[in-house]
């Protein structure tokens, strides 16, 4: 999975619990939390769903590292070892 | 759906002598005995705060059951097992409060498993007539974002709603040495026809003393 396709998954799975979001008004730098009316349950559903898809089961000792969108897509491309997009670093 | 809420609630006010009480709960072992078993668990069987609550909620009323059931021709009606509504919100508004069905035999996973599949079901349309009507008794859980005390309006013809707020870190005083621990107020709105004050005081000391030691949830 490229760095893209891992943000389109999480933002698929955030509509899958709250329909309602439209990925355009959410600032990806903001907690999530603040933003979308999500509870424990549907956030627990939102991590099931990432495990499926992406293959990265989030412990719950990592949840506040993975606050806002960029946290969570820039965590899951670290687990997974996705190459991130943009010019090779030096 | 709103005029769904607002018969029932108004019914409830109408009809219903509320008592309301509340009682702070000290979390710290529960939830440091939920991160434990997390830690041991993958994301498809973690299990939730909240599933922890209804447990205790559940076994607690197996031993106060005259807030289990029903008032009805005068008189309460105890129910034989523990069918435990949730209150779930529901995205554009409203709320439902489908039932768990013998919330208090079952185990903890299967608890959870429960919660999830019926919140899950709740948002989606996807509930069985049965889950809608039987429910016993109630809980409303305002979860992680919300206000820390919840004082229900009790779902007629049922005689108590258990109510618990965000979990937040307080100062708090044991034995003497003050600590910062996880508290909740869990509250209890209960029918005055069917109990009184005393009983449901002590129902919520069972529930602090059951969240005191999750392990045998």
């Amino acid at each position: 999975m490229t760095e893209q396709e891992i943000r389109d998954t999480v933002l698929r799975a955030l509509r899958n619990v709250a329909p309602e979001i439209d990925p355009a008004t959410l600032s990806p730098g903001v907690p999530l939390r603040e933003q979308v009316d999500i509870d424990s349950v549907d956030y627990l559903r939102v991590l099931v769903e990432l495990n499926e898809k992406v293959g990265v089961d989030i412990p719950e000792a990592d949840y506040a590292r993975i606050a806002t969108i960029d946290q969570l897509v820039a965590y899951l491309v670290g687990r997974t070892g996705t190459a991130r997009a943009g010019p090779p670093a030096g | 759906m709103r005029r769904a809420v607002a018969a029932a609630v108004s019914r409830s006010k109408r009809e219903i002598p509320h008592y309301y009480l509340g009682a702070e709960i000290d979390l710290g072992r529960a939830i440091e005995w939920l991160h434990g078993t997390n830690a041991m668990r993958s994301v498809t069987e973690r299990i939730l705060p909240a599933a922890l609550f209804l447990k205790a909620v559940a076994r607690g009323l197996r031993a106060y059951p005259e807030l289990n059931g029903f008032w009805s021709d005068g008189e309460s009606h105890p129910a034989d097992a523990v069918h435990l509504g949730v209150a779930i919100s529901l995205r554009g508004g409203g709320l439902i409060a489908p039932a768990i069905h013998g919330a208090d035999a079952l185990a903890l996973p299967e608890l959870m498993a429960a919660l999830t599949d019926l919140v899950h079901r709740a948002r989606t349309g996807g509930l069985r007539g049965s889950e809608m009507t039987d429910a016993t008794v109630t809980v409303t859980n305002l979860g992680d974002e919300g206000a820390t005390t919840v004082l229900g309006v009790i779902y007629p013809p049922q005689v108590a709603i258990i109510g618990f707020g965000r979990t937040i870190e307080r100062p708090w005083a044991v034995n003497g040495l003050l600590g910062v621990r996880p508290i909740v107020t869990v509250t209890l709105a209960a029918d005055h026809r069917a109990t009184d004050g005393h009983y449901g005081g002590r129902f919520l000391a069972e529930v602090d003393r059951l969240l005191q030691n999750p392990e045998a949830l």
